[in-house]
């Protein structure tokens, strides 16, 4: 019985390594083989026999990217406008959040209903009108109108988010530190804002990787090439006359990089930050 | 304790804070807190669609001056005389039926996986959410090399398992659709890992331990205690993937962009950019636009249904 049991027991472990190297490989091979095709000399990416390994790595590729293209410029312009859009939400949407969930009023639930609503929005349906809104308001061709259409296009699942993190702080928390002498302002920044710090950090992550990632934004309302963003960027490298491989994936390379580091630095925040919202919201 | 500390040495200031709040009735701080939020959302999201709708009944170029009423006639054309219409609909269900069945089919999996404790947990968790970090425009540039029929890694696996590479071409009309079904599942599924994984982590394990002694096997317990579970979580995600795949625009866009092979995957956001902005037909675009929100307002309709009622729970 024991030894059956023991069988058993390996059974289903060896099982569960191989879905995990199955996994590993579906979500890891394709990045990998990304890094390792722009360490090459071209003869190598060139070949209808690759290989994965290299002869002779190096890193031309990268030198040429950033000193042939303009890649340095598009990696200005993102870190501007997602930096800033980040900062942005983070300050809008905990002062929604907090205010939704601290007081009671009029239309507070007709407001998360529609903050709801809004997050299923694709930016697709409202582009037109939207480039003719920004039009108007002198904002084409400009990187904080960028700014404002990330804002607002992460607003309301950020919004969201923190709501359900300021729920899960008990009241009697600021109570607490009110009657202890501190005014409502510093029972939040001292008290509330570390306990929500999760959600901050899981809003600032989404919020970020909307910026970072869009490409119709940007190919809409920016035409100027100094003031693109990398997608944009990048991908007219692409449509450039031959495709050079190496140099485009080496761009690929350097735009994941800030994302994959900003998202490992706060992963252990993440799935009990994405769980709350990615299942509510 | 240490908080509130140094809090004290500051009362004058406290109370002077205090004084000032008082002046606003307290209810008003809710309106205020929420004013940039609500201000944003209603004035670069709600307005440009309310804005759409009054472009869908007007004939309007995108350059020329000219904006005339003429009522439904955008939409009497659209569903009356424009084939390539039906077909962005037939094209959009078939690309948000298939991907979002392998995302889920993937994604429910991979959950499962992690949800066992084994060695190396915390980093296979960590990569498998690593898809959904890549910027769009990256992973499809990654896949146009890996599915390059000349150089590509794919098309040599086929030649190395003796199959004939060029009888498979993977960006081509014939299977370009599937194509962007794959890059889609590869880039979309961790959200589906996401939730579930969330919900898995808060069912009770003497839910388990009760099944175990009632002598059901693995596949048991999955059925009758795992899947139950689940059916409301996975209800919620396969209408919010469903929605936004069926919306997704850039995946496609930038793997054919407006060239011949977009035709064989031009779904409804992707004839709505081709309608506007190649065509130049601002008023037809927005109808195509109000069509999608349309469509959009009957899932959040289901979805607030199911919602409210999880809510409740």
């Amino acid at each position: 019985m024991d030894e059956l049991g023991g069988a058993r027991k390996y059974i289903s472990l060896a099982t569960i390594y191989g879905f995990a190297a199955l996994l590993l490989a579906i979500c890891g091979f394709p990045l990998l083989w990304m890094v390792m095709t722009t360490l090459k000399p071209d003869s190598e990416i060139i070949t209808a026999e690759p290989t994965l390994w290299t002869s002779a790595p190096h890193l031309e590729h990268y030198v040429r990217l950033f000193e042939q293209t303009n890649f340095l410029t598009y990696f200005k312009n993102s870190v501007l406008v997602a930096g800033s859009a980040t900062l942005l939400s983070i300050f809008v949407a905990t002062l929604a959040g907090y205010g939704i969930t601290r007081f009671r009023f009029r239309g507070r639930e007709n407001i998360a209903g529609m903050m709801l609503f809004t997050y299923m929005f694709a930016p697709i349906m409202i582009i037109v009108p939207f480039f003719i809104l920004m039009r108007g308001y002198g904002l084409v061709n400009n990187h904080f109108g960028l700014v404002l259409a990330y804002t607002t296009f992460s607003l309301p699942f950020c919004m969201w988010l923190l709501r359900s993190f300021f729920q899960s702080i008990p009241l009697e928390l600021e109570e607490a530190a009110m009657t202890d002498g501190a005014s409502r302002l510093q029972a939040v920044v001292y008290v509330i804002v570390p306990l929500a710090l999760p959600g901050v950090i899981a809003v600032s992550i989404f919020s970020f990787i909307v910026a970072w990632n869009d490409y119709i934004f940007t190919r809409t309302l920016i035409n100027s090439d100094e003031l693109k963003t990398l997608p944009v960027g990048v991908n007219d490298l692409v449509n450039a006359t031959v495709i050079d491989w190496g140099m485009i994936l080496a761009g690929g390379v350097v735009i994941t990089i800030p994302a994959l580091i900003f998202f490992i630095a706060v992963q252990r925040y993440l799935i009990a930050g994405w769980g709350a919202g990615a299942v509510k919201g | 304790m240490s908080a509130t500390a140094p809090l004290r040495n500051r009362t004058l200031s406290a109370e002077e804070l205090a004084r000032r709040e008082r002046k606003i009735p307290e209810h008003y701080w809710g309106y205020i807190l929420l004013a940039p939020a609500v201000l944003l959302v209603m004035a670069l999201i709600l307005y440009p669609v309310v804005y759409s709708f009054w472009l869908s009944f007007h004939s309007k170029h995108a350059y020329l001056p000219i904006t005339k009423f003429i009522g439904f006639e955008n939409f009497r054309r659209l569903f009356f005389e424009s084939e390539d219409f039906w077909r962005s609909i037939e094209l959009g269900a078939i690309y948000a039926f298939g991907s979002v069945t392998l995302q889920l089919v993937l994604g429910v999996s991979a959950a499962l996986l992690l949800n066992q404790t084994f060695i190396g947990r915390t980093f296979i968790r960590g990569v498998t959410l690593f898809p959904y970090m890549v910027p769009t425009v990256v992973v499809v540039i990654l896949f146009r090399w890996l599915f390059n029929d000349q150089f590509g890694f794919f098309p040599y696996m086929l030649d190395l398992l003796g199959m004939d590479r060029d009888a498979f071409l993977w960006v081509s009309p014939d299977h370009v659709m599937l194509t962007v079904i794959l890059i889609s599942t590869w880039t979309f599924f961790p959200f589906v890992v996401i939730g579930t994984l969330a919900r898995l982590q808060t069912i009770d394990p003497e839910l388990y331990a009760a099944a175990k002694v009632d002598g059901a096997g693995v596949f048991r317990r999955f059925i009758h205690v795992t899947l139950p579970q689940l059916a409301s979580v996975l209800f919620v995600i396969v209408l919010l993937r469903f929605i936004f795949m069926f919306t997704k625009f850039d995946v496609i866009w930038l793997l054919t962009g407006a060239s011949g092979l977009g035709y064989f995957v031009r779904t409804l956001p992707i004839y709505t950019f081709t309608v506007t902005f190649n065509q130049l037909q601002v008023g037809a675009g927005a109808a195509l636009s109000v069509i999608m929100f349309l469509l959009l307002a009957a899932f959040a309709f289901v979805y607030f249904k199911l919602f409210k009622r999880e809510e409740n729970l």
